[in-house]
Parts: structure tokens; sequence; C-alpha cells
């Protein structure tokens, strides 16, 4: 079972309050500019190749009082699984891990990762010692356990998978974020300065 | 003359007077000690990462939050950051502050450093990579002027040390 790729974003866009969040590699970037049009509290990371949840860690131990999502593909997510050894050992509170799993590589045409039908990355988070895990494989599975994994995480870092179905052929020419990577970065920036007095731009001398 | 750890201090209060508050390390020998003292110093949340891409990750991120940062790391780890650098922080222009080692330069005597004596400097070179050398204790100083040209420039910067300085002898 998976969840469409739509309604899940649709379904975390709707539940977003606050929380700063980052993209991953093509997909999730698009759908979530297409679900949500934010262009100030979310950093579009495009093709980082594993880096999206490491700079959400910074994001997020920088601000202990902020909320973060970062999304990373599966595909991104094999490049550099012992990410999670480093997530762990910061242990950061306020950061969801969410690990959007479909089996290919999404942003690239949708070929095949490689040991496809049987990874368990819950698994492997575990044996990294990562205790707060979820993985939904259904849309009400998600309702139902929202809470818990994306609001609950006052005890540390949650890793949430989500087993989604590749993104829809008619999905695939939506709108990119319109926006370069300096501006991308001066409007994250600027929230985060307006939002929680956090000198990014204004203490670099 | 002086100590190892006589040196990596040093190196510490560079970082201490740029507000680092962040240090994301994958260890060189050359640099162990200066890893060992960031990681002593209360000053400093020290984080050992799993391959020098996490680092690159992890302080750009800090950037964003408004956290002084550092990634410290041999030749070898920042040879694997080229499209790590490129594509975060040349695209998004986020500053990046790296302390790195000068392998493969004449003194060490390590031959799997060979092609970092070849092709380092002129990989760095070739993405137009801003780099300091200190090759003397007096150049030290250069780590902070480093830190706040990659603000400047809101590019990556880094201060690479040669084995002799890391060793208390130049």
């Amino acid at each position: 079972m998976a969840i469409p790729y739509r309604d899940a974003f649709q379904f975390l866009a709707d539940k977003r309050q606050e929380e700063l969040v980052v993209t991953s590699a093509g997909n999730s970037s698009q759908m979530w500019w297409d679900v949500t049009k934010d262009a100030d509290k979310t950093f579009y990371l495009d093709a980082s190749m594993s880096m999206s949840t490491l700079l959400a860690s910074g994001v997020a131990y920088g601000l202990p009082q902020a909320k973060v999502w970062a999304f990373m593909g599966d595909g991104a997510f094999i490049m550099n699984p012992a990410m999670l050894m480093v997530e762990r050992d910061l242990n950061l509170s306020n950061l969801v891990h969410v690990l959007v799993s479909n089996r290919v590589y999404g942003g690239t045409s949708d070929l095949d990762l490689p040991n496809k039908p049987v990874t368990d990355y819950v698994a492997m988070a575990k044996s990294m010692g990562l205790e707060r895990c979820w993985n939904f494989e259904t849309l009400g599975a998600l309702e139902d356990g929202f809470d818990a994994a994306f609001r609950g995480n006052d005890q540390g870092h949650s890793f949430v998978v989500l087993e989604l179905d590749p993104m829809l052929a008619v999905d695939r020419d939506i709108e990119e974020p319109p926006m370069d990577g300096p501006e991308i970065k001066f409007r994250f920036g600027r929230y985060i300065e307006a939002t929680y007095g956090a000198k990014v731009f204004t203490h670099q001398f | 003359m002086s100590t190892r750890k006589e040196v990596a201090q040093r190196v510490v209060e560079q970082a201490a007077a740029c507000d680092i508050s962040l240090v994301a390390s994958l260890p060189d020998n050359w640099v162990a000690e200066v890893i060992r003292e960031f990681d002593r110093d209360d000053r400093f949340r020290h984080v050992p990462v799993n391959r020098e891409e996490s680092a690159v990750g992890l302080c750009s991120g800090a950037f964003l939050s408004g956290t002084g940062s550092m990634a410290v790391m041999g030749a070898s780890g920042l040879m694997t950051l080229i499209y790590a650098i490129t594509k975060i922080n040349y695209t998004y222009e986020i500053p990046l502050m790296i302390l790195a080692t000068l392998r493969g330069a004449p003194g060490d005597k390590a031959k799997f450093h060979v092609s970092n004596g070849l092709y380092f400097l002129p990989s760095l070179d070739a993405i137009n990579l801003t780099y300091e050398i200190i090759d003397s204790a007096d150049k030290i100083p250069l780590i902070k002027r480093a830190y706040d040209h990659s603000r400047t420039v809101s590019r990556p910067v880094v201060a690479i040390m040669t084995r002799d300085v890391l060793r208390g002898e130049a």
C-alpha cells in the first residue's frame, strides 16, 4: 500500500502551522510549492543529494524555539543513510525528518532504487538508535498518527517514513518554485530574522 | 616552537573570536588535536559527522539560523565536496567556513596523499574556492579573516593548515 503523492503533501500542507520546512530534490520541492505557494517559511533545497535534513538540522539547532520539517526522498536517503547517526547524536526535539519513500529516483524519471522491494527504512533508523520512528502507508494511518509523529516530539528527533506512490504523470509539469537560490536564501532568512529575532544577515561582520 | 595542543588552542580561540558555536568535524590525523580541543571546550557544540557532506549541510543550515559554524576536515574530505559546495553554497550564496589540511605537500610522507599533493589546490582553483594557506604560526589569525571574508562574499572560504604548523614546528 502507498499514499498518493499529492494527497500526502496536501494533507501535510493543511496541517502545517508555523513549521519551517526544508524540501529535498525536485519532486518534493515542486509538490510542496504547488500545494502551499510558500516562499518564506520554506527553503527549497533542490537536488542536494542527501543534505536536506542535515541543513534542516542546522536550522533547528540554531532555533530551538522553531519547529522544522525536513523532506528527503528515499533516492537521496540511500546515498547517505548514516546521516541518521549525526541526527541521532543531535537529537533535536524540534526536527521531523520526513522520508518520502516511493522506491524510485523520483527526480530523475522514476528509475528504480536498488534493493527496491525489501529495504526497511525504519529498521535502518532503529539500528542507529532512533526510537521515535513512524511508517505510514495509507492516508488514514497518516491522519491517525499525525499528532504523535509530527507534534509530539518533545522527547527528541522524529523520523517519519511516508510510503508514497510515485508522482503522477499529470503532476510532472507542475511549476517549480520560481526563485533562484539567493532569493530563497534571503526570503527564508528574512522570515527567520523577523519571526525569531535571529541575526542571519545583519550580524555578518 | 609550540606544542600541538598550543596550536590547537590558538585555532580554537580564532573560532571563538568569530562567534562560532557549532563545529562539525571528520578527522584527519593532522587536525585531531584541534578537534579534541573543540570537543573539550564548552563554548562549542562539537558534532562528529559521518561524511564531510553532512558538515556542509549542517553548517549551511546553521548559517540560516544565525549561528556561527565551522567544518573541520582533511584535504581528502574537502576533495569529496565539489558537488555539495557548488550546489548549496554557490547556488544559494551561503557562507561556509572550512578548516582543512594541506595533505600531499612536501613533508607529508603518506603515499596515499600523493593525489592530494597533485590535485588538491588545483581542484579548489578550478571551482574558484577561496582559500588561505596557513604555513606559519603567525598566520593563524587568518582563520578569523577567512571567516569574515566568507560572510562578506557569501561563499565558502577555506583555511588550509600545513603539517608543520599543526605540529608546532613552523
